[in-house]
């Protein structure tokens, strides 16, 4: 099923809200960029089809006002004031605050698998799978046993690092049932290109069916 | 004396020796710069290379031929050769070899040290060559992320060669930027104050103090990995106590400036071609070096948004990402300058202005592609994917290369003397430019479709295998017009005709002297009076021939040169340079015995070599100075002005006080490295903290007070012509019990126990060896002043020991009493 | 020497109070605050206030080197210094205002 599918780890294609937002901020920053780069492209094009210019302390006094105080300084700070905030905001949503609805797993990284064991379903342990209820909150608590590795399934959400002696908490989430593709994205030597795993999200009745460990 | 006279005697007082032994044994600007060029190219060429295996190997899933090991070696050495032995030594020698004409001076601060640099930098590139064509490369990529890139992911030699190689390579960065600083500073002509500075000035002196205080701690951590792989010291382990955040959070301080430390001279030399280009001055240039100075602080402020990803909490990923943000502001005052300049002006797109063209074109994008991944959701996703290795590209190669090209195609005549006759470059520019956005255009989106970097071949359904492709293809066509680059610019040097001085009718200094510079750069040192001589009175040139500016008639056989204030550009005094030297190779190859002891095992290579630095160091400054009070000298139109060995505060003051500079932010990145560890390691507290006691405490604080009393006491006997012998004694006195002071703190640790005891270590090492520094020092100086070689007006060498004896004072009373903090409270 | 002080210094404290506000995080968030006995609350009061106290240092600046006392005799310098500072203000008000607006520990 994932073979052959090219938008498997894509980022533009979003399969959970966390990844949603993200891919929108993709779009919006795209369309801001683009204009940007057209704007300076027109005005560079521009400056080479002017005549005869007018000189003088004057003349220079104008144009700094135009291009360093209100190009340079006005329109980069308004710009970039309103993408902080949008950023910052946005960031503030992923964020993997408590709940009562969350489902709490744990990945570890390894050179070079993935094992993973499950806070409603103890003593259970998958390799190279991560099973999650679809359609609810999960945070992934990551940690590594050797190097630093990434956990990372780009269609439900940003990536997070395994470093050793920490344990990071990431908040991913799938809308529908279905395999996920992840990958380890930090580099960890002469396996990494193959360190993947898969993120299988259950709809609810398959989630129990897991729990009790009817499912492998 | 007429203007050949003039000519033939400056040139045969400054001139280095016929040959390879004149190589070898040259101190010359324009000589050691040119090496400097040659050698980045030559680097560059080999990074090159090793990108075309890259895209090789990438060009589909039937094309891989390298096996992991040999393919992480090679994208580690592309990085690698890239950031440390291409970029920096490339524009250190482009602004070694023009700016002391630009400034309006005959050479660079401390031409010895020119070459020491020039050395360092040959020799510890060749450790990393080496090791690549041995198959023993660094193979965890350029940043060596520990634990990959310590014992327990890399037993092997391969990242030793890159802690060691980069190391000795980073002496030649810091050598530069000291001179690069005292240069800029002290050394213009009379009348150019800070206002009447080249841009080309300012922005070189920002990037000066910026390497200053950026390679300090990489340089540390650098030491620190290379401690834990060698002895087992546990910075970076965390059952010890380490953390591998450590390495990251000092990694990241030094390689984010460090980016910007790469395109500032890009910036440099877009500031200064691209006003000539258009026929007119740079518009704003009061707030291109505002931004200018402002970019180089702020980028020190941006460094965690390189570890968005490793789970720090979001306000302090918050603030890196509002700073990342803010940064694209005086960059963008820049781009908004530059274009308000050629709206001023007119035009010409001769080649220099297609290469800067070029520069607007692929530098804006990334800087756009930069600002979206300053935000951290974004970034969350496209970290470590090729999103990110297209963005730095774009800026690299958009905001470094393709200026640097520009400027190359700009001082090409002056460099020569020979005007461009093929028309080789506008072929070479088209697939270089079409070449590089082929490649890396499409990457980006390779990446946004989960592409991560550093994988090792492009698995068959994918959904990136075309992309790859194409990417290859571009590629090619690039590395061909890189090719063509080098080949036109040789062709043209060696066949072209010659042609008239300042072809593009530019305004600055350089332009005034003779092309090919000769190897004194000025016949004589005009009084300046703007920002732009040669337009003020276009007949400079013949009139600093004539030898109407200062220094004008050469005497006594002595290489002479001016040194100003440092606002005004008043002149301040006469500073006799010294000639051809083969002290700086030795001394090279001498430092060189440290790292390739290191590296091989062979410890006891270590001591030795420091025992022939000192004697080399010895040599080296006593050739300075004079046994007797000199008289002010004449320098010309009616001045009369001291002798710099009878200045307080002479240049190599100076140059003591900025890498004075460097040697505070490593030891500031070692105490925050303490603090970060104590803060956020796991396994904290160790097993016992270190108990002050009685005997370091009593040692420390009496040893600060008998050095820093001490050599004041010299200083002010030597103010009154007495003898200093008093004063000497007691510095040295303090000094060894400082030392004393710090061996007890070894004496009480056991280095590879925890992390708490190796930080430690490092401490106390850092104060001994700061210790012996000021103690041979002493011991210099008090030579010295046996021989005859101080006096109340020879004071300068006092001053300068003043500083290195109270900075071990002080660092040992700061670092031994954070060593003893945690245990004198618990 | 004083002229290039006076460009620098703004800017230069702000990346002093920029990296300390940073160091307060993350002792805020490690487990020394706890142990003394703090909590999340406190760690924003005392966050709002270094940040407080870097934008007052920065208004200082700016009324420094404007005032005749201390202001560059060089028009140029005097002119760049005090963009310099404002820059200064900027900067700290844009790159801390997260103090107030963001998780602490999360």
């Amino acid at each position: 099923m994932l073979a052959g599918c090219t938008e498997s780890l894509s980022i533009v294609h979003p399969a959970g809200s966390a990844a949603e937002v993200i891919a929108t901020l993709w779009w919006v920053m795209l369309i801001g960029a683009t204009a940007i780069f057209l704007l300076v492209t027109v005005l560079l094009v521009l400056s080479f089809r002017r005549g005869e210019q007018p000189s003088g302390p004057e003349a220079d006094a104008r144009r700094e006002r135009i291009w360093i105080q209100g190009f340079g300084l006005a329109f980069s700070l308004i710009v970039l004031a309103a993408l902080t905030g949008y950023g910052l905001y946005v960031g503030e949503r992923l964020l993997p605050r408590p709940g009562p609805d969350v489902v709490t797993v744990r990945a570890e990284g390894a050179r070079w698998q993935w094992r993973f064991t499950y806070d409603d379903a103890p003593g259970r342990t998958t390799l190279g799978v991560l099973h999650i209820p679809a359609r609810r909150q999960v945070d992934v608590q990551i940690t590594t046993v050797d190097v630093i590795h990434s956990f990372w399934a780009p269609r439900l959400g940003g990536k997070l690092d395994a470093i050793p002696g920490h344990v990071n908490v990431l908040r991913i989430e799938a809308d529908t049932p279905g395999d996920y593709a992840g990958v380890s994205a930090e580099f960890n030597g002469r396996g990494y290109t193959g360190h993947r795993f898969i993120v299988r999200a259950h709809d609810d009745a398959g989630w129990d069916a897991f729990l009790r460990g009817e499912t492998l | 004396m007429n203007a050949l006279r003039r000519h033939r005697e400056l040139e045969r007082i400054w001139s280095s020796r016929p040959g390879w032994r004149g190589k070898l044994t040259t101190v010359n600007n324009n000589d050691i710069g040119l090496m400097f060029v040659f050698v980045a190219t030559a680097y560059f060429v080999i990074g090159g290379i090793l990108a075309m295996l890259i895209r090789s190997q990438l060009a589909s899933p039937h094309s891989a031929f390298m096996g992991p090991d040999v393919y992480n070696q090679v994208f580690t050495m592309h990085g690698t050769i890239m950031m440390f032995l291409f970029a920096i030594p490339l524009f250190e020698g482009l602004t070694m070899h023009v700016l002391p004409r630009m400034l309006g001076t005959r050479d660079m601060a401390f031409p010895r040290l020119s070459a020491f640099g020039l050395w360092c930098y040959v020799f510890g590139g060749s450790i990393l060559i080496f090791a690549l064509l041995a198959g023993v490369a660094p193979d965890s990529g350029w940043f060596m992320y520990p634990p990959l890139a310590s014992t327990l992911g890399s037993p092997g030699v391969n990242a030793d060669f890159w802690l060691i190689g980069i190391t000795f390579v980073e002496i030649s960065a810091i050598s530069a930027a000291v001179e690069i600083v005292t240069t800029v500073l002290l050394y213009r002509a009379p009348g150019m104050s800070l206002e009447k500075l080249p841009i080309f000035a300012w922005y070189m002196l920002v990037v000066a103090v910026m390497i200053l205080t950026a390679f300090p701690p990489l340089i540390l951590g650098s030491i620190l990995l290379e401690l834990e792989r060698a002895f087992g010291m546990p910075f970076f382990q965390v059952a010890q106590g380490g953390d591998s955040l450590l390495w990251q959070h000092l990694f990241w301080i030094f390689a984010h400036p460090e980016v910007y430390i790469i395109f500032l001279p890009g910036a440099a030399v877009i500031s200064t071609v691209l006003p000539v280009m258009a026929r007119t001055t740079l518009l704003g240039y009061r707030w291109v070096v505002v931004a200018t100075v402002a970019l180089g602080i702020l980028s020190f402020g941006l460094w965690v948004h390189h570890m968005f990803t490793t789970g720090l909490p979001h306000m302090g990923l918050a603030f890196f990402s509002a700073a990342s943000t803010l940064v694209a502001v005086p960059t963008g005052i820049q781009i908004f300058a530059w274009i308000g300049t050629l709206w001023k002006g007119r035009p010409e797109m001769h080649l220099p202005m297609l290469w800067i063209v070029a520069f607007f074109a692929t530098f804006v994008l990334g800087g756009l592609t930069g600002v979206m991944v300053a935000i951290v959701p974004f970034n969350w996703q496209t970290h470590d994917t090729y999103f990110i290795v297209a963005h730095f590209h774009y800026v690299l190669v958009g905001g470094f290369v393709f200026p640097m090209l520009a400027g190359l195609y700009y001082w090409l005549p002056h460099f020569t003397g020979r005007k461009r006759y093929f028309k080789t470059g506008e072929t070479a520019f088209w697939l270089v430019v079409l070449g590089f956005h082929g490649t890396f255009l499409l990457l980006h989106w390779a990446g946004l479709l989960g592409m991560r970097r550093r994988i090792d071949t492009v698995e068959a359904g994918s959904g990136w295998e075309l992309i790859n492709l194409l990417a290859s293809i571009g590629g090619f066509a690039m590395a061909i017009g890189f090719a063509l680059v080098i080949l036109d610019v040789a062709v043209n040097v060696a066949v072209s005709t010659r042609s008239r001085r300042n072809p593009w009718r530019a305004g600055t200094l350089e332009w005034a002297a003779l092309s090919p510079s000769p190897s004194y750069n000025m016949a004589s040192l005009p009084e300046i009076r703007s920002r732009y001589p040669l337009y003020d009175d276009p007949e400079l040139p013949a009139r600093i021939a004539r030898g109407e500016g200062y220094l004008g008639e050469p005497r006594d056989g002595l290489r002479e040169n001016l040194a100003v204030d440092i606002s005004s550009g008043r002149p301040r005094c006469l500073v006799i340079f010294p000639t051809n030297s083969v002290l700086p190779i030795i001394m090279a190859a001498v430092t060189g015995g440290l790292f390739v002891g290191m590296l091989i095992k062979a410890y006891w290579l270590v001591p030795v070599s420091l025992v022939g630095m000192a004697v080399i160091a010895t040599w080296w400054a006593w050739t300075l100075g004079s046994g007797e009070d000199q008289d002010p000298r004449p320098v010309g139109n009616g001045l009369v002005l001291p002798l710099a060995s009878e200045l307080k505060r002479p240049p190599g003051w100076w140059g003591s006080l900025f890498l004075l500079l460097a040697d505070v932010v490593f030891m500031g990145s070692l105490l925050f490295g303490y603090a970060f560890l104590w803060t956020v390691a796991p396994n904290w507290p160790p097993p016992a903290y270190l108990k002050p006691g009685l005997l370091g405490p009593v040692l420390v604080l009496g040893g600060a007070a008998l050095s820093i009393g001490g050599i004041r006491l010299a200083q002010r006997a030597l103010r009154h012509d007495e003898k200093p012998w008093p004063g000497l004694l007691l510095n040295f006195a303090g000094l060894v019990s400082l030392g004393g002071a710090a061996a007890t703190v070894l004496a009480r640790t056991v280095h590879d126990a925890h992390a708490f005891d190796a930080t430690l270590w490092v401490i106390a090492g850092y104060v001994i060896f700061h210790v012996i520094v000021a103690v041979l020092m002493t011991m210099f100086l008090t030579l010295r002043a046996v021989v005859g070689y101080l006096s109340s007006r020879r004071i300068g060498e006092a001053n300068i020991v003043g500083l290195w004896s109270d900075y071990a004072a002080v660092v040992a009373l700061l670092g031994l009493g954070a060593a003893w903090l945690p245990g004198a409270f618990t | 020497m004083s002229d290039i002080l006076r460009i620098s210094l703004p800017l230069t404290v702000w990346l002093a109070s920029f990296s300390a506000v940073y160091g307060l995080q993350g002792i805020a968030c490690s487990q020394h605050w706890a142990a003394a006995g703090l909590d999340v609350a406190t760690a924003r009061v005392a966050l709002t206030a270094a940040w407080i106290a870097a934008l007052a240092v920065q208004v200082a600046f700016v009324f420094v080197l404007g005032s005749p006392r201390f202001a560059s005799r060089s028009l140029f310098v005097r002119t760049v210094s005090r963009i310099l500072a404002a820059a200064g203000l900027v900067t700290t008000l844009w790159t801390l205002f997260p103090v107030v607006t963001t998780s602490v520990c999360i």
